[in-house]
């Protein structure tokens, strides 16, 4: 007899053949004694793995009490929902901290500054002082590209101050208020899809 | 499992979930026992397999939020289980079942000589048990002695049906071919 169906036969014997492979396989068994033979093996293989006594193992409620001092004391499910709860809500103190340092310093160094053109900076640290070369270079910079090309003096010095001490300012703030109105928009959602899950609930 | 402990298993879960300590303490008294035979198939060692239940158990509370009410709980397990005695085995390489006689208890009715050939005979099997590649042996475990159908295999162990069938194919063929001798003598045996 061809065509053995020996591929099946641990499915078979496991109980998981249906409808047209059951049928199949069966009566292939009928008729050919070499798979029927084969189903006999591996039932008889089963039969010794079954035969095996359990082992001695540690009593349930001895094994539970173990686990349980194992166990950590705070339920790890609850203090996860809790660190990233925390996390969520440093964001927006972290921004006002981050808004209240920059303002900070952008104050602090525009009074140095003009302490600085008036004279009253003599004996002070010189990273405290703006340096003039370094304001030669932001010009230098600005030529290159041109911003400060034209007659108008006035116009020239506006753009120079505006990119020197105006924009870094605007672009610190507009960023900070970007990531601001991103997390609102998270909580907004969050609060809408906590209460449709309430509605899913209820 | 009945419809019925399944219902009371999910409220288990859920409260386990929520941090209910003695929840949980019943599931482990539930699955203990299957834990830990299926990781001592795996290993042939009764201490490794309890230090493997024990972290299942211990992993399991840890990740219980991620867990789906509507899942197969034991699955689960099974599935952690299995891992972690992998990662045991692998660094502690304790396998062999050398000392098998001090773990099993003789049927008291075999007598000495019953009992020696039986301790022998689990020896061997345990043994060849532990000789099978890993990932037929885990196939092999789930549904000899975890009693897993096909399906929840493949769900436990993340693989397709296909693979299933030919790793267990394979497994039986393996050990077949080891145990050959004691099987004659079980056949013999049966047909008298």
């Amino acid at each position: 007899m061809s065509n053995h169906i020996t591929e099946w036969l641990n499915a078979y014997l496991d109980g998981e053949l249906k409808n047209g492979r059951l049928h199949q396989v069966e009566a292939h068994l009928a008729e050919c004694r070499e798979c029927q033979s084969e189903l006999d093996s591996l039932q008889s293989l089963s039969n010794l793995l079954h035969a095996e006594p359990a082992p001695e193992f540690i009593s349930t409620e001895r094994f539970a009490a173990q686990v349980n001092l194992r166990l950590p004391h705070t339920s790890p499910v609850e203090s996860k929902r809790s660190a990233l709860e925390f996390g969520w809500w440093m964001i927006p103190v972290s921004l006002l901290l981050l808004w209240i340092f920059l303002g900070t310093f952008s104050v602090v160094s525009r009074v140095v500054a003009t302490a600085n053109d008036l004279g009253l900076l003599r004996g002070v640290p010189a990273w405290l002082v703006p340096n003039s070369s370094q304001q030669a270079e932001w010009s230098g910079t600005l030529e290159e590209f041109g911003l400060l090309n034209g007659n108008n003096l006035g116009w020239a010095e506006f753009t120079e101050t505006f990119t020197r001490n105006r924009l870094p300012q605007v672009i610190w703030q507009v960023s900070i208020a970007l990531v601001y109105l991103s997390w609102m928009a998270l909580l907004w959602v969050r609060h809408s899809s906590r209460k449709n899950g309430q509605l899913l609930e209820s | 499992m009945t419809i019925g402990s399944e219902i009371v298993e999910r409220e288990l879960v859920l409260k386990a979930q929520k941090g209910d300590r003695n929840a949980f303490n019943d599931l482990v008294r539930t699955h203990a026992t299957g834990v830990m035979n299926v990781v001592f198939r795996m290993c042939g060692d009764t201490q490794v397999a309890e230090d493997a239940a024990q972290e299942t158990f211990i992993r399991a509370w840890s990740n219980l939020g991620s867990f789906r009410v509507d899942a197969s709980l034991r699955n689960w397990l099974y599935r952690i289980a299995l891992n972690i005695a992998t990662d045991m085995l692998r660094k502690e390489k304790r396998i062999l079942p050398g000392d098998l006689e001090d773990f099993y208890l003789p049927d008291p009715q075999l007598g000495p000589e019953g009992t020696y050939i039986q301790t022998e005979q689990t020896a061997l099997v345990q043994k060849a048990i532990s000789s099978l590649p890993e990932a037929s042996r885990a196939v092999l475990v789930l549904k000899e002695y975890g009693e897993l159908s096909y399906r929840e295999i493949a769900d436990a162990l993340d693989i397709p049906i296909g693979t299933v069938m030919s790793r267990l194919n394979y497994a039986r063929r393996l050990l077949k071919e080891s145990l050959q001798e004691h099987m004659l003598v079980l056949m013999e045996a049966e047909h008298v």
